[in-house]
């Protein structure tokens, strides 16, 4: 009796449990949101769409490459050399926490067991600070972004590789934490990510030409014109929340984390290539 | 006059709409029209600051309803009361709604179709 | 007793007055409404049009073409044609108003659903619209 009264609950339980694990799938995913893209497109090279919205139109293309010339984030990087080779209090540094250098950008975002939840670089590098005994920095501005900025260029080049272990659920889970933050309507104006980024890419909105979401995070730190300086993903998630009159995250909370996981697995494959110049 | 299918403004229903409307203002306005008192608008705050908590705390908020309950207060210590109603009454909408687009998606965010 | 007959004779003339007067001061009435309801439709069309063209309030332009304007978006469908394609009014007004209710996953902000536009802002804009 007790027997099949549980045998139907767990039966129930695997019933309702199974929608939801059918969306989970990582791999396909990346290969439909992929296809997508390069069907919408034909005639762009799949690693061009690391350039945003440049890659999208020849003119704004133009003016974007003579940008590049004089990059605009070059000091930025300079200073983030300085601050990581700069020794902590107790004399070790950031060398000690990424033994294998800064050109590890291509780590993050990563799943971490232990800690049971998503890793960004900027989380790690105050990780790193406080096992040192030094204060967390800020999230905005200086020193973080410069020493971002730095990671960026050194990491040029090295292919992006999210990966959502399989032998941890929490990770499953925690990627489609993301997968429903980007597919979501919020705000007043109701739009997800999506409405922008997927089918609606290559159009205007007003002024701007809306960018792909396959590329869309390799180039971080961005020097944006609009900002006039360097800032991070994190604060281009909460320039779009607000967009569309949503209440924007804090950065690095853990539901712009679970977003930057899902948002950078679907650019798998694609390189490096930050720190980048936008308008 | 509320509502989806709220008739489109048609030349001859308007103007009975709005003759019938003075008439009523008229009839209505010595007895009420800026007799909102504090104590009205402390209430309708307070249920307005209550949905706009309950919106955030599925992540529902929207952009300026913490905005708009601050200008309330700000208008209500100013003795604007009716500007204070309008603003408060405002934030209360955007939370309840906010609170309502969050709830229906949860466990139900739609994959566009063309993604499948 | 004199005063009653006089009051009576005045409560008589002022009635036989008034009830003369009555069908004039209608038609004068009807005559100033018609011709103010002439004039009000044609301002609510007005009213319609730059609530659709400002960008705080329908910035319809951002993702329409409307005949006429000056660089609109592309990303909804060009708005014409309207009274062919929608012989009843209040069916505009319902898609202005929300058109995820028709079309559940369209980029176009719920202007009525979530109070983005007022009533009235509506119902003048879908005047407007219903012109094009
Ligand atoms: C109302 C439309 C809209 C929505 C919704 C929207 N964005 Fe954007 N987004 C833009 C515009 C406009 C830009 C600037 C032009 C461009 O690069 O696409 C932009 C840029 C970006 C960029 C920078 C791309 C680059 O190459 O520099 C990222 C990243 C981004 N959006 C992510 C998101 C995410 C994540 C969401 C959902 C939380 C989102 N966007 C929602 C309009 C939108
Ligand atoms: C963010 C973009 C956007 C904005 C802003 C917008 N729309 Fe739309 N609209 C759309 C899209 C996309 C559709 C197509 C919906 C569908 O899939 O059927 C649409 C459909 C419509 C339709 C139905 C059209 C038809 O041919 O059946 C009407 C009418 C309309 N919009 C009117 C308006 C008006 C009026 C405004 C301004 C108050 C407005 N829209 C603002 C994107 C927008």
């Amino acid at each position: 009796m007790t027997g099949k009264i549980l045998a139907g609950v767990l039966g129930a339980a695997c019933f309702a449990l199974a929608p939801a694990m059918l969306h989970a799938d990582p791999q396909s995913d990346l290969e439909v949101y992929q296809r997508f893209f390069k069907e919408k497109y034909p005639d762009i090279p799949f690693t061009q769409f690391a350039d945003g919205a440049y890659a999208l139109n020849e003119q704004m293309r133009e003016n974007w490459e003579a940008i590049e010339e004089f990059p605009p984030y070059g000091p930025f990087v300079d200073s983030g050399e300085r601050l990581w080779a700069a020794p902590f209090a107790n004399g070790k540094g950031y060398a000690d926490c990424f033994p294998d250098g800064p050109a590890m950008q291509h780590k993050f975002p990563r799943w971490d067991k232990e800690q049971g939840q998503v890793v960004t670089l900027s989380l790690a590098l105050n990780q790193c600070r406080e096992t040192h005994g030094e204060k967390p920095m800020k999230y905005k501005g200086s020193p973080l972004v410069d020493l971002l900025s730095y990671i960026a260029y050194q990491s040029r080049g090295k292919k992006i590789n999210v990966v959502v272990p399989k032998d941890d659920p929490r990770a499953m889970a925690a990627y489609q934490k993301g997968k429903d933050f980007y597919f979501t309507r919020r705000g007043q104006l109701n739009f997800s990510c999506a409405h922008c980024h997927f089918k609606n890419s290559g159009m205007s909105l007003r002024t701007d030409i809306l960018s792909t979401a396959v590329g869309q995070t390799t180039g971080w730190p961005v020097y944006r014109s609009k900002w006039g300086t360097a800032g991070t993903l994190h604060r281009r998630y909460t320039g779009c929340n607000k967009q569309v009159r949503a209440k924007p995250f804090k950065r690095e909370s853990e539901q712009y984390r679970n977003l930057e996981y899902f948002h950078t697995h679907m650019s798998n494959g694609l390189a490096l290539n930050g720190p980048a110049a936008r308008k | 006059m509320k509502g989806r299918y709220a008739a489109a403004a048609q030349p001859r229903r308007l103007a009975t709409g709005s003759l019938l409307a003075v008439a009523l203002f008229s009839m209505v306005l010595p007895a009420g029209a800026g007799k909102a008192d504090r104590a009205e608008f402390d209430r309708l705050h307070a249920e307005a600051e209550q949905a706009r908590k309950k919106a955030d705390s599925i992540g529902g908020q929207w952009r300026d309803t913490a905005k708009f309950l601050k200008q309330a207060k700000a208008a209500a210590d100013a003795g604007e009361l009716d500007k204070a109603m309008k603003l408060a009454r405002r934030a209360k909408d955007e939370g309840e709604l906010g609170y309502r687009q969050a709830s229906s998606q949860k466990g139900n965010v739609q994959i566009p179709s063309y993604l499948k | 007793m004199p005063s009653k007959t006089t009051n009576k004779k005045t409560d008589q003339t002022t009635g036989r007055t008034a009830r003369q007067l009555l069908p004039a001061l209608l038609a004068a009435l009807m005559l100033t409404a018609t011709a103010a309801l002439a004039g009000k439709h044609g301002a609510v069309i007005e009213e319609g049009k730059s609530l659709t063209f400002d960008r705080k309030k329908g910035n319809c332009l951002a993702c329409h073409y409307i005949a006429g304007a000056v660089s609109p978006g592309n990303i909804g469908p060009a708005l014409a044609g309207m009274k062919a394609r929608y012989p009843k009014k209040e069916d505009l007004r319902a898609r202005i108003w929300d058109v995820t209710e028709f079309a559940p996953e369209a980029m176009m902000p719920p202007f009525g659903r979530h109070k983005i536009l007022s009533e009235d802002e509506i119902t003048k804009i879908t005047e407007y619209i219903y012109t094009l």
